[in-house]
Parts: C-alpha cells; sequence; structure tokens
C-alpha cells in the first residue's frame, strides 16, 4: 500500500472517530426513543462528506475503497447502527449505479450523491425474497418507460431522494431503474414502526405513472436478478461491519460494567462466567470483522466476494443477537432495562437477520456454492 | 493575503512520563495528534479564506517527522500548503528557542500578514510561543482573542477575553494573534479533503535551510531550568448528601448555598 494511500486511511478514521464521539454517539439512546435522526442530523454529516466516501474523486467524492469504506461503517456502528445501516444503504445503491449505469445517468447522478441520499428498493406487499413475486412494472411508451408500482420497506425510504427500483419489464423479465422523488408521480408512503435500527428511516414509495428516459435503466432489459444480487453483496459486506461495530459496543459495555460491579464481595470481573460470556463477545466480534474484512479484499481485488459477503451477515446478525444477550446477562437487571443501551442494541442487530436477505436464505447460498466446489 | 498558522502536536494520552535529566515531557514514542487549540486558529484562516480570494493560508510546525500528520490533518481542513521544522539541531527546544526557529521559518516564508497560534498547547500549558514569536518578527501581537475581523485594508480587530473583563484592540498587520478555543467551532476534514490534501505542498525545512544563531537553538539555546516536576495532591471535597423529601432537600441545599455566600 502506498504510504500516501495509508496515510490517508489513518487521517480519516481518525476524523470518523472523532465525528462518531462528538455527533453521533450522543444521540444512539434518544434516536432510538425518537425513532428518527434529530433535527440537522443528516445535514451535518451530508455537509461533512459522508455521503461521498467511497463515490471516486472524478464525480466528486473521496474515493475510498471498499475495504475503507467497510471499516468506516465499522467505526460509526460503535456508537450508533442507524446511522452506519443509512450509509450502508447509500453506498449500496452508488454501487450499482456504478457498475451498471450508462456514462450519462453516472455524470447525471453520480455528483448529486454527495449531498443527496441514494436507496435501492426491491421488496413489495406480495414479497421480500422472491423478486419475481413482484407487481411493479415498466412498460415502454415510444421513445420511453413509465413505471407503477409500490415498493415498501425500503431503507433510507422517505430520506433518499434518489431510488433504483426493481420492476417488471416482461412477465418473466426483472430490470432496474432510477427515480427521483423530484419526477412527477411519485410520493412516498407510510414508514414502517421496526423495533431496531430506529433512526433509519424505512418506508414506502409509490410510483404512479413516473416516465423516464432510457438512460435510466441499469445494466439492459432482464438484468434485474443479476444487479439486486449485487446489491445485496455489496451491502451484505457493510452489514458484516455495522454488526462489528454493535459487538464492539457491546464489549465495551460489558467490560466497562464487569470491571465497575462486585457479586457480593467478588468483581464480576473475577467469575468464570463472567469470563466465558466476554471471551464469547469477543470471538463473535472478531470472527465477524476477519469474515467482512476478508469480503471486502475480495471484492477490492476484483474477485468474486458474493459468498464471503453472505458469511459476514449471516454470521454476524445471529452472533451480534447473542452477544447482546450475554451483554444484557453480565448487566443483569441493567441490561434489561432501557436505560442502558444493550437492549436497542440487540434489537438493532436483530434487523440484520432479515433485511438485505434472511439468514436462511444466507446459508442456501452458501450451501450452493460450497456444493459447486 | 497571507496567514501563517503555528501548530504544535502534542500526545494523544495524558499518560506521559517526565525526562529524569531534563524533567521535560518524555514524549518519544507517543502517538501524537494535533494541539485541539491550534484547530481553532485554523479555523479563523479558513473562515478569512472562505470569506475572500485571495487569502493563502500555511501551516508551521516545529517538531519530528511525523509532526507532518498534524500538518496534513491542517491541510485537509483546508490549508493551502505545510512546513515542517525538522532537525536534530533543534530538539530540546523551550518555548524561547521555538519561538526564534518559528520566527525565522516566518521570515523565510516571506510576506505573512498574519501570524495565528492557538492559545496555548495541551501538554506544556506556557501560551508563550505565540508572544516570543511576536517579539522575534517586531510585529504587534493580540493574544486570547476571542473574536478577531480585518478591519481594514491593513489592520485587524480582536476582542481579547480575559479573565474578569473584555478588551478590544486594533493591530497593524502584519500582526501575530494567539486565539481563544471560544472564537469558533473547527471544521472536520471531509473524506474528500483528506484525499486531495496528500496533493498538496508540505515541504521539510532543516537546520541549513534557515538562517539561524546556533547559540539560540535546541538545549543549548534553551534558559528554561526545569527543577521540579510533581504531580499536585488530589484535593480531598467533602461530600454532604442532602436527605429527607424534596421540601426538606431543598431547604438544606438553599441552607448551605447561603452559607457559603453564593446566593
Amino acid at each position: 500500500m502506498p504510504a500516501t494511500t495509508a496515510a490517508a486511511e489513518k487521517l480519516l478514521l481518525q476524523m470518523v472517530d472523532d465525528y462518531t464521539q462528538r455527533e453521533i454517539s450522543p444521540y444512539d439512546m434518544s434516536m432510538d426513543a425518537a425513532q428518527d435522526f434529530p433535527k440537522g442530523f443528516v445535514d451535518k454529516l451530508t455537509k461533512t462528506g459522508f455521503l461521498g466516501i467511497m463515490l471516486p474523486q472524478e464525480f466528486g467524492g473521496a474515493g475510498f475503497g471498499p475495504e475503507v469504506t467497510a471499516t468506516v461503517l465499522n467505526h460509526i456502528a460503535r456508537g450508533n447502527a442507524s446511522t452506519a445501516v443509512t450509509l450502508e444503504g447509500h453506498f449500496k445503491t452508488i454501487d450499482q449505479i456504478l457498475k451498471y449505469g450508462t456514462p450519462a445517468l453516472q455524470q447525471a447522478l453520480l455528483p448529486t450523491a454527495n449531498d443527496r441520499i441514494f436507496a435501492f428498493s426491491m421488496t413489495e406487499a406480495s414479497g421480500g425474497s422472491n423478486p419475481m413475486g413482484i407487481s411493479s412494472t415498466a412498460t415502454r411508451e415510444g421513445d420511453h418507460w413509465v413505471i407503477n408500482g409500490d415498493k415498501i420497506m425500503i431503507t433510507n425510504g422517505g430520506l433518499a431522494q434518489v431510488y433504483c427500483v426493481l420492476v417488471k419489464t416482461a412477465p418473466t423479465e426483472l430490470s432496474v431503474f432510477v427515480v427521483d422523488q423530484d419526477m412527477p408521480g411519485f410520493s412516498f408512503g407510510k414508514r414502517e414502526d421496526f423495533i431496531g435500527l430506529r433512526g433509519t428511516p424505512v418506508g414506502e414509495i409509490v410510483m404512479d405513472h413516473i416516465v423516464v428516459d432510457n438512460d435510466h435503466l441499469l445494466g439492459k432489459l432482464g438484468d434485474g436478478g443479476v444487479i439486486g444480487d449485487s446489491a445485496h453483496d455489496d451491502a451484505r459486506i457493510l452489514m458484516g461491519a455495522v454488526l462489528t461495530g454493535i459487538m464492539e459496543h457491546e464489549l465495551k459495555i460489558s467490560t466497562d460494567y464487569a470491571k465497575e460491579r462486585k457479586a457480593g464481595n467478588t468483581p464480576l470481573t473475577e467469575l468464570q462466567v463472567t469470563h466465558r460470556k466476554v471471551a464469547d463477545i469477543a470471538m463473535r466480534k472478531e470472527t465477524t470483522k476477519l469474515l467482512y474484512q476478508r469480503a471486502a479484499q475480495l471484492k477490492a481485488a476484483g474477485q468474486p466476494y458474493s459468498e464471503e459477503a453472505a458469511m459476514a451477515k449471516a454470521h454476524g446478525s445471529r452472533a451480534a443477537v447473542s452477544a447482546g444477550d450475554d451483554a444484557l446477562q453480565i448487566l443483569a437487571g441493567y441490561g434489561y432495562s432501557r436505560e442502558y443501551p444493550v437492549e436497542h442494541l440487540i434489537r438493532d442487530a436483530r434487523a440484520m437477520e432479515i433485511a438485505e436477505g434472511t439468514v436462511e436464505k444466507m446459508r442456501s447460498a452458501i450451501a450452493k456454492a460450497e456444493f459447486t466446489k | 493575503m497571507k496567514i501563517v498558522v503555528c501548530l504544535k502536536q502534542v500526545p494523544e494520552t495524558n499518560d506521559v512520563t517526565i525526562d529524569p535529566v531534563t524533567h521535560n515531557l518524555d514524549r518519544r514514542g507517543l502517538a501524537g495528534v494535533m494541539n485541539p487549540f491550534d484547530k481553532n486558529a485554523i479555523e479563523l484562516a479558513l473562515n478569512l479564506k472562505d470569506s475572500r480570494d485571495d487569502v493563502q493560508v500555511v501551516l508551521l510546525t516545529m517538531g519530528p517527522d511525523d509532526y507532518a500528520e498534524s500538518l496534513r490533518e491542517g491541510m485537509a481542513m483546508g490549508a493551502d500548503e505545510g512546513v515542517l521544522l525538522s532537525d536534530r539541531a533543534f530538539a530540546g527546544a523551550d518555548t524561547l528557542a521555538t519561538g526564534y526557529v518559528l520566527a525565522q521559518a516566518v521570515k523565510k516564508i516571506g510576506d505573512a500578514d498574519l501570524i495565528l497560534f492557538g492559545r496555548q498547547a495541551v501538554d506544556a500549558d506556557t501560551g508563550q510561543v505565540g508572544p516570543i514569536v511576536a517579539e522575534f518578527l517586531h510585529q504587534p501581537q493580540i493574544t486570547y482573542a476571542a473574536n478577531l475581523r480585518l478591519s481594514g485594508a491593513n489592520e485587524v480587530t480582536a476582542e481579547r477575553l480575559l479573565e474578569d473583563t473584555k478588551q478590544t484592540l486594533v493591530a497593524q498587520l502584519p500582526a501575530v494573534v494567539s486565539v481563544r478555543s471560544e472564537l469558533n467551532t473547527p471544521r472536520y476534514p471531509t473524506p474528500r479533503n483528506i484525499q486531495l490534501s496528500f496533493n498538496k505542498p508540505l515541504t521539510t525545512w532543516h537546520h541549513d535551510d534557515l538562517d539561524l544563531d546556533d547559540s539560540r537553538l535546541g538545549q543549548a539555546g534553551s534558559p528554561t531550568i526545569v527543577t521540579k516536576v510533581y504531580a499536585p495532591e488530589p484535593v480531598k471535597r467533602a461530600l454532604t448528601p442532602l436527605t429527607g423529601t424534596p421540601n426538606e432537600a431543598a431547604s438544606q441545599l438553599i441552607t448551605a448555598l447561603k452559607q457559603r455566600q453564593l446566593i
């Protein structure tokens, strides 16, 4: 690695840690209760350049690679997972426009990704993990496409201004188009009342006769399944990073508490039951970290990373829930209280056993990849 | 307009040791960060740069090679270039010897209209280097500025925030100003500017690059003698709990405050 690259990464993480400590962590508890980011929170994040971390410099971004981008989300999630997940949803969408967008679309859209949040939407009321079950359509009319449909449970839905949407362009043909909230026919629906990651808005968009030109198609007609899988893969690496951050948070709460607390006259740090739990949290954290970093390294090297990304998410999400459970038990009554963050960390982690493909689907994908070897 | 901001890299931790011979802080092997107060000086310079087209911001520091990291951070905040003064001959300098070398470097940079400092460094807490540089440069100085504006083509007006009073001073440029942290909130370096900062010039000047009187350098040029360094005994404070009902506790609090003549 060139010396300047290493120095830039060090300076970036120093800034991220400083920003997280001063501007993000203080709101971790309140945004869970308020079910939103605080006023001005996203504007400040945007102004400080977080939206452009992985966007190439030619589009006005910082151009950091997959490994650094994932590490940044890992560090942010130590302070608050919702903030990291909002960036994850934005970055995975940018990734698909970089991979599949035409040069004209990239030139038109990507410079705005420094100031506007992007989102990728697949799920509909008829199903999430079964893309062929969707009913949204894009119909060609002359030189244009007309999009109709209703997308739900979109990470950053309602907050994002640009959406990649999976639609049917024929009864058995899936394609992805890019739409903008300013387009006629675009409107927002309801926001989900989820139990975890409550700072991040997850909501619905309604598309009623939105007209776009052919440049708004990602890839070719029929590429929707491939692009959807690609978005999942990119998201799963970043989720592994977020989950690592959650476990680092759980570990810190557990060890800080154990160092202060006694059971009778015995410090918790001297009890084997504490040792077992703390060691398990630490091992889960470290294995998830190795998995997401491995997947990010493969992505940076241009090699296949789908299986490793699935492992990072499938392993990391259950690991973070279990680690949270151990942390809660170490803190006992305090862990079960809303006054301490452990309970909301468990709820935050639990979301990632479902989002971006269920862990059951991950295991099928991993097993199928192994059968082909 | 050229603004030179002098900064210092300080240990990241409070867990520093004392050199048994010199009684100075032993900074060897400690990770460093930019002195937090110096970020207020950089922010002031960048605000002036944002407000007009002709401002060039040069960062200046003296120390080992790794002090370049703080220069780079300041350049990522938005400064145009950095100059590192690094030479074995500068090692062991007290505030006087440091101020001398910085002043000679400011002369070499040339045409500086404003030389800015943070109010003090958090490791040694002297706040002396800014005033010393002003004296070596024979320039007016304003310390502890909590407010500053360019009040004329060649003039700066600053409000000094002192312990129990405020003082407004006007100085002709070029001038040396040290700023208080109340002045502003330093910006974060953006990820993009972090990357771009590595395209900006960072120059290292050694002993022979400057016009220096060797008798003023390093340990030999430092009249300060630290005879003893010790941690003060922690002050033990009595804790009086407020008891009873909320009304009774409030009465006890009011009585205690009156006894201390605080209300």
